[in-house]
């Protein structure tokens, strides 16, 4: 991992003129954006904005058409998939992907190893990052499960391992595609409590989200993607009391 | 003109390869069953043939104990062991072992009643005779390539013509939507068994009387319809058609540059760059992953 | 009676370190590979060649099988990184085709059908071991420095790796995994460790051709992985145990006619293999069933 300092607020990754499309259909159209260092950035719009798209595009699961990603000023589009979480950009699936026949533990320690071969390790090392995923354990609330297979959790302790995978690693930037969709109102402060903790420690989180309560609730920027262009990128009052922005959104429902 | 020769018999090879090849792909392209015990089908049919011409019943009713013996045997396995098999979610690897023990045991059992050595039925069609100078072919191979035109024609009308073909061509995308028509989903397997079956048939009668027979000839023939519907793309017929003549051919031909016990490389070989190149075969629609 | 427990013995171990190298990346990587046998007869030959041609000693033919299996299992792996259940299986057929081709036909290194033949003994510090009750302390321990071997990997970081891939690729990379390294890895250990057993039993047997490395063999040691259960620790052991002990078992019935034994054994033994699929899909030690 990279570990440049870099200013609260200056921009760790950088999106220019990126463009992808699927058989003449644009999905990412000349999107130009910053995810800036240290706050929360919420990508919102309707399904089929090119959310989930660009950040396909950022993790190197899908090659751009044109356009850069620059990471802390380096180019980093093209890129494989592996060597771009390598310097720090993590994610999580829509669909989880979670490791399923592993246990819950199995899960989150995996995410934190990516050497070919087993590493020897000092025992400190080794009692670290023990703690590191009792923490997130703990936070996730998955203590109990620790042992539990994750195909055999409930859906909301399912979706809570996939963001304790990407917790227990040293990743700076997350890219979270629709972490708390299908949440009950009742893990909603658990989740948000982990984004602001997090947010706190300097992380730097991009989340596509959907639930405005979410979004107000967490959101120090919001990005407006429409038929893949950028349409808005401000602060949360800004792009909230826009009446283009929410027609667009809410469409004929408002 | 040794090259013509060749053609000729490869296009007579391949006719067969295709007509068995189309046998398991339709069989897996709908049912998703993994039907290596094929080539067990193959075999039971040409001995059945064999044993009854040998017999000197004549021509008709060994043909007949041929297809009888093909189906019942397709009807069985499919009864006996894939429908328990799926019971418990067989996966795609519990069935390709358990058809796989079935076609041990059906070569062995086959050794064993008509002994283990070559046999061939003789019959006035596969005297070859010299049609242009220096082309000799069999009346058997126009037979061949006469029995594949009818045969996967027929196959042709059923699909597009006839409810059941419909239904069966639905069978792979959603088994659900069969139940919905008012179908069963097992009774569609079944006949898709009893098609797959027979038509194995006029190949392994033409073969009776080519090549000849032994117990292992179902290993070889269930290869190349492995390799057939891989190269014409899963669960695609008429790929899986092309792609059996294709392979005909280029086993044949392939004795202009290599030696024979090269051949069955050459087909191999094929195989394993199109998985490589092109794993969706000539006309599949499906990717790998 | 003896020569004969101890010869079954050996049997045993050999081909429990097939099942369990074939176990490792059938089990952990989802890689199901129908070209075990491949390795199996590359490592026999290679260990012959080397002990007719440059040292009898077993420190240099087995290292040396192993190289020659892991550099050839390459080929194998290239599938492996493209694509996944009935098409990886074809592909891996085709290798199994291929290679009985060539091991028929290179004479000069496998003396074609004929085979191999007077290929020396194990032979540790000079001292030659061919009695089969020696040999088989030989052979167990060699089996159990494989389980060593694969069991220390499956619970490393390299194990945990292979499941991740197994379970979601795209996750696994996204999380910093070298996908295709790890994959190609694990297929080359696998050859690696199957290249052993070709070695001691090339030593043991002292004769080779291309019977005992066909397709057939690669079935039997998928068999063997599937129905003692897959991703086991036990399973492939128990599963090489049962389809050796089994058709051996029916050679004592007297009253059967002794020209049918072997196909009798093959009858029962395919017979086995599709009861056990039927019965026990997870395998006799597997957990769950239908992976």
């Amino acid at each position: 991992m990279t570990s440049t300092t870099i200013a609260h607020g200056e921009p760790l990754l950088q999106v220019r003129n990126l463009d992808k499309s699927f058989g003449g259909m644009k999905a990412v159209d000349d999107v130009t954006l910053d995810l800036r260092a240290g706050i929360v950035t919420t990508l919102v719009g309707p399904n089929g904005a090119g959310k989930t798209t660009l950040f396909n595009l950022i993790t190197g699961n899908l090659a751009r058409d044109s356009g850069e990603v620059e990471w802390l000023g380096q180019d980093i589009a093209g890129g494989k998939p592996h060597l771009i979480a390598r310097r720090g950009i993590m994610r999580t699936y829509q669909d989880l992907r979670l490791f399923d026949s592993m246990s819950v533990w199995d899960n989150i320690m995996s995410a934190t190893e990516y050497g070919l071969l087993p590493m020897p390790m000092s025992s400190a090392a080794r009692h670290r990052r023990k703690e590191r995923i009792e923490e997130v354990l703990e936070r996730t609330g998955l203590s109990d499960k620790r042992d539990t297979r994750a195909l055999d959790l409930a859906y909301a302790e399912r979706k809570f391992l996939s963001m304790a995978r990407i917790m227990a690693t040293e990743a700076r930037l997350w890219l979270l595609d629709e972490p708390a969709s299908g949440l009950d109102p009742n893990s909603y402060e658990r989740f948000l409590k982990i984004l602001r903790d997090d947010r706190e420690a300097g992380t730097t989180i991009c989340i596509i989200e959907h639930n405005l309560d979410i979004v107000i609730g967490i959101s120090d920027r919001i990005a407006f993607l429409d038929r893949g262009r950028l349409l808005a990128d401000a602060e949360p009052d800004t792009v909230l009391n826009d009446p283009e922005l929410a027609k667009i959104y809410f469409g004929d429902q408002s | 003109m040794l090259a013509l020769q060749l053609a000729v018999t490869g296009l007579q090879t391949g006719a067969l390869y295709a007509l068995t090849a189309v046998g398991f792909s339709l069989i897996f392209g709908s049912t998703r069953i993994f039907h290596f015990a094929h080539g067990a089908t193959f075999a039971i049919a040409a001995y059945f043939f064999y044993f009854v011409f040998q017999a000197g019943f004549g021509t008709v009713p060994a043909i007949l104990g041929a297809s009888a013996g093909a189906i019942a045997f397709g009807l069985l396995i499919y009864w006996l062991v894939y429908v328990p098999v799926q019971r418990h979610e067989g996966s795609f690897f519990t069935v390709f072992v358990a058809s796989f023990g079935v076609g041990i045991a059906v070569q062995n059992l086959l050794g064993m009643v008509f002994g283990r050595g070559f046999v061939t039925v003789n019959t006035s069609l596969s005297r070859s005779s010299e049609i242009l100078p220096g082309l000799y072919v069999a009346p058997l191979a126009w037979v061949a390539i006469a029995c594949a035109i009818v045969f996967l024609g027929a196959l042709h009308l059923f699909l597009r013509h006839t409810h059941t073909g419909m239904a069966l061509r639905a069978l792979s995308d959603n088994p659900e939507l069969v139940r919905i028509f008012g179908l069963s989903p097992q009774r569609i397997s079944a006949i898709v068994f009893v098609i797959g079956s027979v038509l194995v048939v006029p190949a392994a009668i033409i073969t009776s009387a080519t090549t000849g027979l032994n117990p292992a000839i179902g290993h070889h023939v269930m290869l190349i319809s492995l390799a057939a519907s891989i190269v014409g793309g899963i669960g695609s017929v008429y790929g899986t058609l092309l792609a059996g003549l294709i392979l005909g051919l280029a086993e044949s031909m392939a004795l202009l540059f290599v030696a024979s016990q090269w051949t069955e490389a050459v087909t191999f070989a094929i195989l394993f760059a199109f998985i490589l190149i092109r794993p969706s075969g000539l006309l599949g629609r499906a990717t790998a992953h | 009676m003896e020569a004969y427990i101890f010869n079954l013995l050996n049997l045993i171990a050999i081909y429990g370190i097939l099942a369990v190298s074939l176990n490792f990346i059938i089990g952990y990587a989802g890689i199901y590979s129908l070209a075990h046998a491949v390795f199996f007869g590359l490592g026999a030959y290679t260990s012959a060649w080397v002990g007719l041609n440059v040292t009898p000693s077993t420190f240099v033919t087995i290292p040396a099988a192993m190289l020659v299996a892991a550099i050839v299992s390459l080929v194998l792996a290239l599938p492996a990184l493209r694509v996944r259940g009935e098409y990886f299986v074809a592909a891996s057929l085709g290798l199994q085709v291929i290679a009985v081709t060539v091991f028929s036909e290179w004479k000069s290194f496998t003396g074609g059908i004929g085979g191999v033949l007077a290929i020396p003994p194990v032979n540790l510090f000079g001292a030659e071991i061919y009695q089969p009750r020696e040999f088989a302390i030989v052979s167990v321990i060699a089996l159990l420095i494989v389980i060593a071997i694969t069991l220390a990997l499956v619970r490393s970081s390299f194990g945990r790796n292979l499941r991740a891939i197994r379970d979601s690729e795209s996750a696994a990379a996204s999380f910093g995994k070298n996908v295709p390294l790890i994959k190609t890895v694990a297929v080359v250990i696998s050859a690696a460790l199957a290249a052993v057993a070709g070695a001691l039993y090339a030593s043991f047997i002292s004769f080779i051709n291309v019977e005992s490395f066909m397709l057939d063999t690669s079935v039997l040691l998928m068999a063997m992985v599937i129905i003692g259960g897959t991703g086991t620790f036990l399973g492939p052991l128990v599963g090489a145990a049962l389809l050796l002990i089994l058709p051996s078992a029916i050679s004592y019935l007297s009253f059967l006619p002794q020209t049918e034994i072997g196909a009798l054994q093959q009858i029962i033994y395919g017979l086995g293999m599709t009861l056990l699929m039927i019965f026990r899909p997870g395998g006799i030690v597997g957990r769950r069933s239908g992976t």
